[in-house]
């Protein structure tokens, strides 16, 4: 689904990230974890065609994603809250993202309603601004509208943070629902150790922006990472 | 005192805030306009005794100042209302410290007074109090003059505050404020009653009676006393802030209509919105408003009429102020979501072309509105005629296309007037050469060409523009695409 070769990006001459090969299967749950300043971000943001590589390329469906605009209409994501736009309310938010991916009205609240239990009542339906709501709820905003569009691979940076604990429950149970359901390619960020291996399949830890670790999701892989990461 | 250490606290938030290290030019450039615009009140203040005396025999020119007052002041005001940003605080900050609630308030209050742009009519009036008054009345009434226009000065800051934290800012608003200086301006105009003597009289006490001074002092007093009254009132620290971002949801539902065509309608509604929830977007079209009037001032003044790059050059104001000033800072509108709009499913191809619609939208309206001036003459509507075309055939391509070098980050939710957010060299580079080349062109072409044919060399120009508009988005596509990435790393810096 996702291939990445050679991949590397440079910042005032220091490379933050060096990637020679890395691939993932369509379906695949693919958890990124890492320190800060690991090149998390940076790898979501060049998969995303955010920021140019230095040199390499990522290709998905075999098409560069650099530039284009095809793979747009079925990778849904939320890095940050640049993903969202602070002067609409939620409604008026989903609403222009999911005409975006051509879904009807209809199409729209079937979907939110499908995450109300999730939005807690403090997300629709509501007068607020975006700007105006707490980064939990605006986490939530974004994270739902990524998949507003019913999108083939998910791409989602550290999306247990800001969360409560129920709400990070409800979304690890809506990340596992899609994988069964839809089968979901997903990219998933986290500095939690445990959310990752609870949603993600496949674990791979970054470093100074090299892969160190790529292992298969087992019971074991908690304790690896835990004492991978321990100083 | 504490009052003077927050003052200390901003003045420090001034100098620290990365905005205050933006680029050197445009620092020189904002430096040279202020001096630019200081020599020019100072030359109007120095001589608007000379021209005062040669309008009327009889009075001095400060009872010619002092009937003109009420004018003054309320235009002064109304200007306050639609510019002043209100002054607010950092409060979550302040909240938690053992700050007494008034003291906050005072500070808020008193903030504006040591802001010296607040000051700018005092280069009028000093040149004038010297020059003039002194010479006419004395030295005395010169000093008291001085000292009254700066409580008045005052008065007009805490009362437009007072009005603005009061009534919002919203449209309505503007149009009461029109209504009562066009009522004022009607009484005196059909002679029912006359405000300049009225204010003559009131104002010759309050300049040249020494108790004067004393209910000078009351007045702004007062006007201080309102705004007290009002936090009294409001008792919340967040009403301090409030107001503005109240009410801006009724305005865009009536556009609704476009979502009908796909992603292109959906992301015109979405810069409507931006437009109208936003106080610098807002502001921008109300001044645009405001400009489309200059033709009033230089269609019937002859030292403009008579030259036709003048004439070009109020044409291209009148009939393109908007998209102007909205198409300098297209695409860094939207830097807050920046982000979104790569990511979304938003072919670049779509995002061009919504701004292409949006800029000339702007233009076909600005035209509509400027059909009055047919009126003056079907030499103005050809004018316009032929200015639309070329604001739409030319300019919007030319803001379009260095829009993509403008990477500087646009917080709309800051809001202030003169918030120049995302202005560097960059932007007076893309906006002068707009605003300058069709008057350069015209005062070449007068040389061997009437005016007619300058308007039907810039209406032809301008018309090949607009044939060629696909052409047009197709290079700016490109040039969009080779750019975004500069353009998304510049936006995601926050100042």
């Amino acid at each position: 689904m996702i291939t990445i070769s050679n991949l590397t990006k440079k910042y005032n001459g220091t490379t933050v990230l060096d990637i020679p090969a890395l691939n993932i299967q369509p379906g695949e749950s693919f958890g990124l974890v890492g320190n800060n300043g690991a090149g998390k971000t940076t790898l979501f943001r060049l998969i995303l065609d955010l920021i140019e590589a230095n040199s390499g390329e990522v290709t998905i469906k075999n098409q560069p994603v650099a530039r284009r605009d095809e793979w747009k209409s079925y990778v849904g994501s939320f890095l940050d809250e640049n993903f969202l736009i602070d002067f609409l309310t939620p409604d008026e938010y989903f609403a222009f993202v999911g005409k975006l991916y051509n879904k009807s009205e209809g199409d729209i609240s079937a979907f939110l309603e499908k995450f109300s239990e999730f939005f807690n009542g403090e997300v629709t339906g509501n007068k607020k601004l975006i700007r105006e709501l707490s980064k939990g709820n605006q986490k939530k905003t974004g994270i739902a509208a990524a998949l507003l569009g019913d999108p083939q691979i998910l791409i989602l940076d550290e999306p247990f943070t800001a969360l409560d604990p129920s709400s990070q429950i409800r979304l690890k149970r809506i990340l596992n629902e899609l994988q069964e359901t839809k089968n979901t390619t997903m990219l998933i960020s986290s500095h939690d150790l445990n959310h990752v291996t609870e949603v993600c399949k496949r674990t791979v830890v970054l470093e100074k922006g090299k892969v160190v670790r790529d292992i298969a999701t087992s019971d074991d892989t908690l304790k690896e990472l835990e004492s991978y990461f321990a100083v | 005192m504490l009052i003077a250490d927050l003052l200390k606290q901003e003045f420090r938030k001034g100098f620290r805030s990365q905005a205050f290290y933006r680029g050197l030019a445009v620092k020189l450039f904002m430096g040279f306009m202020t001096l630019y615009f200081a020599a020019i009140f100072i030359t109007i203040g120095f001589s608007l005794g000379k021209i005062l005396e040669e309008v009327h025999d009889t009075r001095t020119p400060l009872e010619l100042i002092n009937g003109a007052s009420v004018y003054i002041i309320l235009a002064a005001l109304t200007i306050r209302f639609f510019m002043q940003s209100l002054n607010t605080l950092n409060l979550q900050a302040y909240q938690s410290l053992p700050v007494k609630r008034s003291t906050l308030v005072n500070f808020i209050l008193l903030k504006p007074l040591f802001s010296i742009g607040n000051y700018l009519t005092l280069l009028v009036v000093i040149p004038f109090a010297v020059r003039s008054v002194s010479a006419w009345h004395s030295g005395w009434v010169a000093l008291q003059f001085v000292v009254v226009c700066i409580l008045i000065i005052w008065m007009d800051i805490w009362l437009a505050s007072y009005l603005k934290r009061r009534f919002g800012s919203d449209l309505r608003a503007f149009v009461v404020i029109l209504l009562i200086l066009a009522g004022v301006a009607a009484l005196e105009y059909f002679k029912v009653f006359s405000v300049f003597g009225f204010s003559m009289k009131i104002f010759g006490f309050v300049m040249m009676n020494p108790l004067g001074l004393v209910v000078a002092l009351l007045v702004s007093g007062m006007a201080y006393g309102l705004n007290l009254m009002f936090f009294s009132k409001n008792y919340y620290p967040e009403k301090f802030n409030e107001k503005l971002s109240r009410g801006e949801n009724k305005v865009t539902g009536g556009f609704s209509f476009l979502e009908k065509y796909g992603t292109i309608g959906e992301l015109i509604q979405l810069q409507i919105r931006l437009i109208f929830r936003h106080k610098r977007t807002k502001s921008l079209i109300y001044m645009s408003a405001v400009f489309m009037l200059y033709g009033l001032l230089f269609y019937t003044n002859e030292m403009y009429s008579g030259s036709p790059a003048w004439l070009i050059f109020c044409g291209l104001i009148v009939t393109g102020m908007a998209s102007l000033t909205y198409g300098q800072w297209v695409i860094s509108w939207e830097s807050n979501y920046f982000d979104a709009i790569l990511t979304k499913n938003i072919p670049a191809k779509t995002y061009i072309k919504v701004n292409y619609f949006i800029l000339i939208a702007f233009n076909v309206i600005s035209f509509l509105l400027s059909t009055p001036y047919l009126l003056m003459g079907t030499k103005f509507f050809f004018l316009h005629v032929a200015m639309f075309l070329f604001n739409t055939g030319i300019n919007a391509f030319l803001l379009i296309f260095t829009a993509t070098f403008n990477n500087k980050r646009i917080d709309l939710s800051a809001r202030s007037m003169f918030n120049y957010q995302g202005t560097t060299y960059k932007s007076f580079l893309i906006i002068l050469p707009v605003m300058f080349f069709p008057m350069l062109i015209t005062f070449i072409l007068a040389n061997f060409l009437s005016f007619n044919m300058i308007l039907l060399v810039l209406g032809l120009l301008g018309l090949s523009g607009v044939v060629s508009i696909p052409y047009q988005m197709k290079l700016c596509t490109q040039q969009f695409v080779r750019r975004k990435y500069a353009l998304a790393e510049g936006f995601r810096e926050s100042e």
